[in-house]
């Protein structure tokens, strides 16, 4: 029974691979035996250092209480990886429910999902490095078991304490990306003031070390490195190997209660009232067309990671540039980084006009409303926002940012920036459409795929140097190319508005119907 | 008389595949009128290409004295209303925003709209989910949704693909209530339908649809000819030629 879960498991994970995702599989299982080499690697060099005597040479300063120090620092920061990689993929619980219709025991099919949920290869593979981690330092035979049941304990605690976090994003994705946001913004500015001081902050560490790992000690990769490193006898051994194997059996019956749970009741809706001023505001700011096509897109959890993304590459960013004492970065990268802001949500908008509301846009052709009117306003909606975001990019570069460029500068290379994106995505829209089904962030919503998001990367950074490097004296000759091909465009754009339209009629509009 | 539908020679094909073949097809205004057929027979295609969902190859559609064709099709598409299967509806939306935003197409008035619709989804049993969103709710109080947006437009031609599937029995007659008060204010409404007893006691005119032909026009006075020596379920299966199967699970 075991082995035909497994096979129907197998089978729905097949069954939804294109060939494309297939290549991905296997590079992603490459990539998984490279990363258990590197992880045991690194914890057998860290854990080996001071037994080899060429470190005491090289490394005069390497005490024991560095070297503890150092132990500690990899453990903690070892966890702190196992914690945020540890996989929460559930099983299809949709799929594999369908067999209590046919008579699968409700208990047993919830244990062996339970079962195979554990057994991520990524989740195997921090378990078993910690346990190399950990055998490797042992002393006492005392301290094996001790040791094994810690890292299953460790691995239970994560695992439920991820799956309540997983729920907590759910429920409050505004809060959690904020404080995402401000995490990243501190933590950045952390590591730019070490990287300049760091001489100076490792003079005032030595002589505090022993205090810091007496707190590294207590946290939880210091924990379990202390079952390796501590004498507690057999008695206390035992103690301890109890109390954890009946922890790790409660959160493993807690888990296996949820799965049955969630067995007996598939997609539990939470019907709740929800406010729409999102959708109250954009349809009186584009009107109703635009304003639902943007609605659609502002409310897809893939589409606010991207903008979240947008947020805060150039909140972290620009300050760290700004310090860097490097003049090019300052007018070249920041400007760039700046301009591609409101072409990266341009690109957003332009793929999602093809993407995931296409069923639902398809459908208004029963009602008494012109397609035409409503493709043309929906791609002015599509072209307004990233242009209020432009403007207010531009005043602030103006007025915060000044020494990057005189104001005639910014504003024609800005606009003529904007401008080539534009056309460059309204062109690859119509002659280059595929259905993407797979991007940055997910497989399975054709939201931007990954080989346009890294071509457009590349090329914005390319324009960037082309359009921003200081050309001192033949300034003017740029400046005046550029805003030439700005009127030519603005004109030609202006006057054949209808070009879009039909475009999107003749040449994309029987293919999305196909693809339905 | 001008006619609510008028089909002539309506050929549509998928892939080249025909599933209408030169259908035609009249139904007079203000009649309740049930298409009947198998599965496969192509009713829900006729829904498709009367809503203007879907192309046709070949033939022609009139509709209210308009042909359907580019220069009439927003006048045309002003007098239809339709339930689809599954119900069209606009996922993220409420379902008061849903019914506000179809209305808002339809150019309906907006004093008192808000009232109506609250007094619909009350008579439905959905009031309390006028504030839910529309992915939330489930497969019968879509349906009533849609049911519901649809009679708010106040259209003169109703069109309902299989309106009864996964609602409960109350709302059923609810809805029966609804559609001959519209047939009374002479709204003409086509029905498609599985179930041979609610289209019975509905329905004033039937038509079954096989094959992509209609097979049989049964109005009011020829129903009650043929009706009176056999049933509705034994003219079906007679036009629709069923084939008698039973023996192959004889050993059952």
């Amino acid at each position: 029974m075991f082995y035909r879960l497994l096979t129907l498991n197998w089978r729905i994970f097949i069954s939804n691979l294109n060939r494309f995702q297939l290549l991905l599989t296997i590079g992603y299982i490459l990539f998984l035996g490279i990363m258990l080499v590197n992880l045991v690697g690194t914890a057998l060099v860290v854990v080996m250092m001071d037994s080899n005597p060429w470190m005491s040479v090289e490394l005069p300063w390497l005490t024991p209480d560095i070297y503890l120090f150092v132990l500690l620092v990899f453990g903690n920061a070892f966890w702190l990886l196992h914690f945020s990689f540890t996989n929460m993929r559930l099983m299809n619980i949709e799929e594999n429910r369908k067999l209590l219709g046919f008579g699968f025991p409700l208990k047993r099919l919830a244990k062996y999902l339970t079962i195979i949920g554990f057994c991520h290869p990524v989740n195997i593979i921090y378990n078993f490095t910690w346990l190399i981690f950990l055998l490797i330092q042992v002393d006492y035979a005392f301290q094996v078991p001790v040791a094994i049941s810690a890292v299953a304990l460790n691995y239970a605690l994560i695992y439920s304490i991820k799956h309540r976090f997983i729920q907590v994003v759910e429920k409050r994705f505004i809060a959690v990306v904020f404080g995402f946001l401000i995490l990243v913004f501190v933590l950045f500015q952390l590591i730019s003031l070490f990287a300049s001081n760091s001489s100076r902050i490792f003079a005032e560490l030595i002589p505090q070390v022993e205090t810091v790992n007496a707190f590294l000690s207590w946290l939880p990769g210091g924990m379990l490195i202390q079952t390796v490193t501590e004498y507690y006898g057999w008695m206390n051994a035992g103690i301890i190997f109890l109390f954890s194997m009946i922890l790790v059996g409660l959160t493993v019956i807690d888990h296996f209660n949820k799965t049955k749970e969630g067995l007996l009741n598939p997609g539990l809706k939470k019907v709740e009232e929800e406010s729409s001023t999102l959708w109250n505001f954009l349809r009186k700011v584009l009107g109703r067309n635009a304003g639902k096509y943007y609605f659609y897109v502002m409310k897809h959890p893939y589409n606010r990671l991207q903008v979240l993304t947008l947020t805060v590459i150039p909140i972290v960013y620009v300050p760290l540039l700004m310090n860097v004492e490097y003049e090019i970065a300052q007018t070249i990268l920041i400007p760039t980084i700046l301009a591609g802001i409101p072409v990266a949500l341009l690109a957003m908008g332009m793929a999602n006009m093809y993407g995931y509301e296409n069923r639902e846009f398809l459908l208004h052709l029963q009602f008494p409303v012109n397609l035409e009117k409503q493709l043309k306003e929906r791609f002015l909606g599509v072209i307004i926002l990233p242009l209020v975001v432009f403007y207010l990019i531009t005043v602030f570069e103006l007025l915060v940012i000044p020494e990057i460029g005189s104001p005639l500068e910014i504003f024609i290379a800005n606009t003529f920036f904007f401008l080539m994106f534009m056309l460059l995505f309204v062109w690859s829209s119509y002659f280059q459409y595929q259905r993407a089904t797979y991007s940055s962030f997910s497989y399975k919503h054709p939201i931007i795929p990954q080989k346009v998001t890294f071509a457009i990367s590349f090329l914005i950074f390319t324009m960037g140097y082309f359009v921003f490097v200081p050309l001192s004296g033949l300034e003017w000759y740029r400046l005046t190319i550029m805003s030439t091909v700005i009127v030519i465009m603005g004109i030609y754009l202006w006057r054949h508005m209808d070009v879009l339209v039909n475009l999107f009629k003749n040449r994309v509009l029987m293919r999305l119907w196909n693809e339905l | 008389m001008e006619r609510a539908v008028e089909i002539k020679n309506l050929v549509k094909c998928y892939e080249d595949e025909p599933v209408l073949r030169n259908l035609d097809l009249d139904i007079p205004p203000g009649t309740i009128f049930g298409l009947i057929g198998p599965n496969g027979a192509g009713k829900s295609t006729l829904i498709g290409v009367l809503t203007g969902l879907l192309s046709f190859e070949e033939g022609e559609i009139n509709i209210h004295g308009m042909m359907l064709e580019p220069k009439n099709e927003l006048e045309i598409k002003k007098l239809i209303a339709s339930v689809l299967q599954p119900p069209l509806l606009f996922e993220q939306f409420s379902s008061l925003e849903f019914i506000e935003y179809v209305c808002e197409i339809y150019e309906v008035e907006k004093e008192g709209l808000i009232e109506k619709a609250y007094s619909l989804m009350d008579y439905f049993d959905i009031k309390d989910y006028a504030k839910i969103k529309v992915n939330k709710l489930s497969a019968g109080s879509r349906k009533k949704l849609a049911f519901v947006t649809s009679v708010l437009v106040k259209p003169k031609l109703l069109l309902l693909d299989e309106p009864f599937e996964a609602v409960d029995v109350i709302s059923i007659e609810r809805m029966k209530n609804v559609i001959r008060r519209l047939k009374n204010r002479g709204v003409t409404i086509i029905i498609t339908s599985h179930i041979l007893e609610v289209v019975e006691n509905l329905c004033n005119d039937i038509a079954i649809l096989h094959n992509g032909h209609i097979k049989a026009y049964l109005d009011s006075v020829s129903r009650k000819e043929l009706q009176k020596d056999a049933s509705l379920q034994e003219i079906f299966e007679k036009y629709v030629e069923v084939e008698q199967k039973d023996e192959i699970v004889d050993w059952l």
